[in-house]
């Protein structure tokens, strides 16, 4: 630490948690908000500063879709133009309809008038107000980003960006070409600006710029809710891993829909705001390169980054219409100075859109995260927490993670029939039946390929069986969506480890009990106590759930997962799974990658989910242990189950020693 | 000149890792000119990343890999290939949307400026004929076992000294398992050396002379290939011991 | 009767174009077939192709005030045209893949893709700051001879040129592509990079072997531009782009006469669809198409592996 920063305090902001400095700092940005106009006496700064926020909502809005969720939306500059021309065209006099009696309540209520032209029909001219226009436009634009999302739900990235392109274009085209709406290339005018109590805002800059300031309050305050939220997470898991999200509860059609609602309807705030405020809107105003401006915002700030994303909306707002200007000023100046002709005519903000492209390139190869990535806050581990000798976990009495059992121990929980998936022609389940009772512990053996992830896959729906049934407690589930199987009760972990890289232990956890928790968006972001209670109860569980491993993960809680070590990964996974609270619980070679210490910590481990009553199923290929933690021991071989028993049966099985071993040739 | 029972691929104290997963931990093993060498090991043992590790898709973290005396463990993939040592991949990879033909002559990629194309596709169409009656057909509609053939010829296409082979036996009938061990007996009697991985231990072992069996990134065992048809301690390996 | 004429002069108008939306969508394909990356460059390649067209013709004398040439010359100025522009706009490319592109060879996601945006940007900037926001004057090099071939419908001297060099172009591409080794490697790294590497082929060099000739491609459709229409700007990248891209991914992304087929197809949308609909709305219609490929079938017509979910 530099002294200056040491006397800047710096050391000590840092060590404040999150909650407080956001108390200290919301107050201090507020009032330097609300006193800037008076501060710079400016007027031109003010409404420069005005233009700016409509950039800020901007960037706001596309984090939402690229930053939290993951979609990349290379359009995004269509819901900024659905909110423009929704407002435009209603508080303008392009459209006018004919008079009928549909228009009478809107006339009551001030929106519409009755045009009476001698001669004509009565016509409708509108003059809608600005306020309820704000969140018309919002929610129009929700449902455009979910018609223009929709078509993207199974398309990967790259793909899914160039369909957002695609109608990114098309509405500005549509703009452009749709003469009777829109007023085709020379855009709408005579738009009406908002009226408070009377008092018209006119071409002011002064109102203006309080209305952005408290819509961009608003927006930042909406972001910061939905990250810290059931929602937020659940959009970062599946930005992190979709498969895995899924594996977990979340239902990644319903979450991508609404991060694109989300982000289209902040997106469309910002078009409502700036067209009331510039009183024109033109196609031009909405074209390619202002989505991709809108990219620059925010991979230049930070994906995810929402003080990043805001101070990068800033810079490219005040880059365009101050810094160039004023740096163009003195490239004029250098060039009287030497005598140089070209630099007296160079007009810097022309290479704006070069300055995007050399953005987007040199932070991508340099610095993906962005220039002020979202804070996180990890906590060094002290001396005495590196150092410690691991402990073993409390007992585990997890008592919320007891399944409710409809009936008692003993009977059939999971009943698969027949069942069978082919790729390619080669069968990688050939008509397997197999039943689980209620508490018990089955493992599932085989050598390489012969399909017991396969099966994994199968029971937890992230591939559909060609034949056969999978049932649990006695309703059917094969073939249903993998967050479905989860809320009705089967967990899973991953061969290869599949955690959420970019988050912490706790964030891991929390997703995991995403399927058990119910607040929504709106909970999200007003966060009555029904939902505080709610939060606070998960992270209790999802303390306790981390207790079960000891001093291992409790002092890496906030520890991004990507920085654990193998083991501490692997058991992030189980906890993780265990906070679904299943009924069964897969395992997928859970002790790969361990030593023997930590093997038989975890067979513990899992002996004592069983003792809660959760029903486990296990791959792995420590048969040892396999046979020792075992009630009953499949084996399959090619897709085909061979051999079904008490274990060391199934250890002595001549079959099973074929399979593994290979049949012993008939000539040497 | 290739002096017969000299060493011909050196693989010492090998380490590597995936991410934070220790893989293999300080594997060794040579190869002699002439033999036919088995890997062996279940799941999780490590060894197809051995394959990896010796063809340079893989970097070790630590130790040497040598081929004819010369370090090869930091050389490119391209570069190893040029040396004398062929691959037979996991899974065939026949590339599928071209011809066998054209796979042979992808397989005869780092000789290709070399005469002799004639006698190399005579030698393969001798060990495979099926391939020759099929020679412009498109490897991805082929079988299982008619890919392996493929991928067993083009591998050959080089002259390689040393012939890898992983997992030969995945995926295919037990009678086409047969056929293709003989098949590479035959290959080893006409000159090259072979070193299998296998998972397949009777059959890998009923044509190899030396084997070692790897567990957990670990050699357990080595031996002949008869001593290690004979121990106990291989099923020990695989299927572990009693309770 | 009347109308059957306007309509074939549509479908030969359509053709044209298609032979030059075929050979941009070539060079786009070839890369996404090699790296899965989609090259929003590849279009500003393209784009900056006709400038170095221009350039080069200015450079021989011929201007935008020149005469049209006939015989040995025309064929000399032809040739000298392409050969240089292609050689540039491949070097171009090759430039993007190593300084750009390479760094980020590893990084999953869609890192590579908003590269290849900031590669556009820059380029297409670099040419309006260079070239000023006008549109510029292309010379007009081939004469302005038709022949008529039914009704009111006719074929132009440009037009026979352009199937012509499109044609060989694309004959020569295939012989590389099928016949000499260095081809079949390429098509062996599209197939299994890691493969092709165990057969020891450098898959470094195909890849910047494959952006030379994707975007040599680039620039011989550039000059097809140029000819055809007569002038070119800094803007003509988005809208012929994207129509190329169309055309790459109806025919199938990563498939090589997928690009030619669909080049062809798109080019007979532009026309017959301009003149049957409105031209104001073929950007719309092509728009549509593309959507509705990716959606409902993302292998487009001769694709063979659809773009898995991730």
């Amino acid at each position: 630490m530099s002294s200056l920063g040491a006397r800047l305090g710096l050391d000590r902001w840092r060590a404040l948690p999150l909650s407080r400095r956001r108390q200290i700092l919301t107050p201090v940005l507020l009032g330097l908000g609300l006193l800037f106009p008076v501060l710079t006496g400016n007027a031109g700064n003010v409404d420069a500063a005005a233009n700016a926020f409509t950039y800020v909502l901007l960037a706001l809005g596309l984090n939402i879709v690229v930053g939290f969720a993951g979609l990349l939306d290379l359009g995004y500059a269509a819901f900024f133009a659905i909110g423009a021309y929704g407002y435009g065209i209603a508080a303008s006099g392009q459209l006018k309809p004919e008079w009928s009696g549909f228009w009478a309540p809107l006339e009551w209520a001030g929106q519409v008038s009755r045009l009476v032209v001698p001669g004509q029909a009565d016509s409708v001219q509108f003059h809608f107000t600005f306020w309820p226009m704000l969140a018309v436009s919002a929610i129009i634009c929700a449902i455009f980003g979910m018609l223009f999302g929709a078509p993207t739900l199974r398309l990967r990235g790259d793909y899914l960006a160039i369909v957002t392109l695609g109608f990114g274009e098309i509405v500005p085209v549509v703009a452009r070409n749709w003469e009777g709406l829109t007023n085709g290339a020379q855009g709408l005018g005579g738009i009406r600006t908002p009226r408070l109590f009377g008092f018209d805002f006119g071409f002011s800059p002064y109102p203006y710029y309080f209305l952005g300031l408290g819509l961009v309050a608003a927006a930042v305050w909406i972001s910061i809710r939905l990250q810290e939220s059931r929602v937020g997470r659940a959009w970062m898991a599946i930005r992190e891993d979709e498969l895995a999200a899924g594996a977990m509860g979340v239902d990644h059609v319903h979450y991508k829909l609404l991060a694109f609602a989300m982000g289209a309807a902040v997106g469309g705030l910002g078009g409502t705001f700036y067209v009331a405020k510039l009183t024109t809107a033109t196609p031009d105003m909405f074209t390619f390169p202002v989505s991709v401006m809108v990219l620059v915002m925010v991979v230049l700030g930070g994906l995810g980054s929402i003080r990043g994303v805001v101070l990068a909306a800033l810079f490219v707002a005040f880059l365009q219409s101050v810094i160039l200007q004023d740096l163009t000023e003195y490239v004029h100046a250098l060039g009287r100075l030497v005598g140089s002709d070209a630099l007296q005519k160079v007009e810097l903000i022309t290479s704006l859109e070069l300055i995007f492209g050399i953005i987007l390139v040199l932070m991508m190869i340099f610095r993906r995260e962005g220039l002020w990535p979202a804070v996180r806050k990890v906590s060094a581990l002290t001396r005495e927490q590196q150092t410690a000798a691991p402990s073993r976990g409390t007992a585990v009495d997890l008592e919320w993670a007891r399944p409710q059992a409809a009936a008692g121990p003993g009977r059939p929980l999971l009943e698969i029939a027949g069942l069978r998936k082919s790729f390619g022609g080669v069968a990688a389940a050939d008509d397997i039946t197999l039943t689980v009772h209620a508490g018990e512990l089955v493992s599932v053996i085989g050598p390489n390929g012969s399909g017991k992830t396969t099966l994994f896959n199968l029971v937890t729906g992230l591939i559909r069986p060609d034949a056969g049934s999978i049932r649990l407690e006695g309703r059917e589930i094969g073939g249903r969506a993998p967050h479905e199987i989860v809320t009705a009760g089967v967990a899973r972990t991953f061969q290869n480890i599949r955690l959420f890289n970019n988050l912490s232990v706790m964030e891991n956890l929390l997703v995991g009990e995403h399927a058990r928790l119910e607040a929504g968006v709106l909970g999200a972001i007003f966060r009555p106590p029904r939902v505080r209670r709610e939060e606070q109860r998960a992270v209790e569980r999802a303390l306790e759930g981390v207790a079960i491993f000891g001093n291992r993960l409790l002092p890496r809680l906030d520890h991004p997962v990507y920085g654990l070590s193998y083991a501490n990964r692997r058991r992030t996974e189980i906890a993780r799974a265990i906070m679904t609270r299943p009924k069964v619980l897969l395992l997928d070679e859970p002790a790969a990658g361990m030593n023997p210490a930590e093997t038989l910590e975890l067979m513990d481990l899992i002996r004592a989910f069983r003792g809660l009553g959760i029903t486990i199923i296990l791959i792995e290929h420590k048969l040892d242990v396999v046979m020792d933690v075992s009630d009953r021991v499949v084996v399959l071989d090619h897709g085909v189950k061979i051999a079904e028993g008490a274990p060391a049966q199934v250890r002595s099985d001549e079959r099973v020693i074929e399979a593994y071993l290979g049949r012993r040739r008939r000539a040497a | 000149m290739r002096t017969p029972g000299g060493v011909l691929l050196d693989f010492r104290d090998v380490h590597t890792h995936y991410g934070a997963l220790h893989v293999l931990k300080g594997v060794s093993y040579e190869i002699r000119e002439g033999e036919i060498v088995s890997l062996l090991g279940g799941n999780a043992s490590g060894k197809s990343t051995t394959m990896k590790t010796v063809l340079g898709l893989v970097r070790p973290s630590e130790g040497t890999i040598s081929f004819r005396g010369q370090p090869i463990h930091a050389l490119r993939t391209s570069e190893i290939v040029k040396r004398g040592i062929a691959p037979v991949p996991e899974g065939r990879r026949v590339f599928p949307r071209m011809s066998i033909l054209e796979n042979l002559e992808m397989g005869r990629y780092t000789r290709r400026s070399e005469p002799g194309w004639d006698e190399d596709l005579e030698r393969v169409f001798g060990l495979f004929p099926v391939l020759r009656d099929r020679r412009h057909q498109l490897a991805g509609t082929m079988s299982g076992g008619e890919q392996q053939m493929l991928a067993i010829g083009r591998a050959l296409m080089t002259r390689p000294a040393l012939l890898c082979m992983d997992e030969p036996s995945m995926g295919l009938a037990p009678r086409l398992v047969e056929e293709v061990f003989d098949i590479i007996r035959e290959i080893n009697a006409q000159g090259t050396t072979i070193f299998v991985i296998e998972q397949n231990v009777n059959m890998a072992l009923s044509i190899a002379h030396r084997g070692y069996v790897l567990q957990m990134g670990e050699v357990v065992l080595t031996g002949s290939a008869a001593e290690l048809l004979e121990s106990p301690l291989i099923q020990k390996a695989y299927l572990g011991s009693g309770a | 009767m009347n109308g059957l004429d306007v309509v074939l002069q549509q479908v030969v108008n359509g053709l044209a174009l298609g032979m030059m939306y075929a050979l941009l969508a070539l060079g786009f394909t070839m890369v996404y077939g090699i790296i899965e990356l989609i090259n929003f460059s590849h279009f500003s390649v393209f784009m900056t192709g006709t400038f170095v067209g221009l350039t080069v013709l200015n450079l021989m004398g011929v201007t935008a005030v020149s005469r049209s040439l006939t015989g040995l010359v025309l064929v000399a100025t032809l040739i000298a045209l392409f050969v240089v522009t292609m050689l540039v706009t491949g070097l171009l490319g090759v430039l993007i893949e190593r300084l750009c592109l390479r760094p980020l060879r590893n990084v999953s996601g869609t890192a590579p893709m908003i590269t290849t945006i900031g590669v556009a940007f820059i380029l297409i900037n670099l040419m309006l700051l260079t070239f000023g926001p006008q549109a510029q004057r292309f010379p007009s090099l081939l004469p302005n001879w038709r022949w008529p071939l039914m009704g009111t419908a006719e074929i132009t001297f440009k037009q026979l040129v352009l199937f012509a060099v499109g044609l060989v172009l694309m004959i020569v591409l295939s012989h590389l592509v099928k016949r000499t080794t260095l081809g079949k490697a390429m098509r062996a790294t599209a197939q299994d990079a890691d493969a092709a590497r165990m057969m020891g082929i450098d898959v470094d060099r195909v890849v910047v072997l494959t952006f030379f000739l994707g975007s040599a491609l680039a620039g011989a459709g550039s000059l097809f531009f140029g000819l055809y229409y007569g002038f070119t700007g800094y803007y003509i990248g988005y809208t012929t782009g994207l129509r190329a891209f169309t055309s790459a991914v109806l025919g199938g992304i990563g498939s090589i006469p997928g690009a030619v087929l669909g080049g062809l197809c798109i080019g007979l949308t532009q026309s017959l669809g301009g003149q049957l609909i409105g031209v104001k709305w073929t950007d719309v219609m092509i728009f549509s198409i593309l959507i509705f490929v990716m959606v409902l079938r993302p292998s487009g017509l001769l694709g063979v592996r659809a773009p898995q979910k991730a």
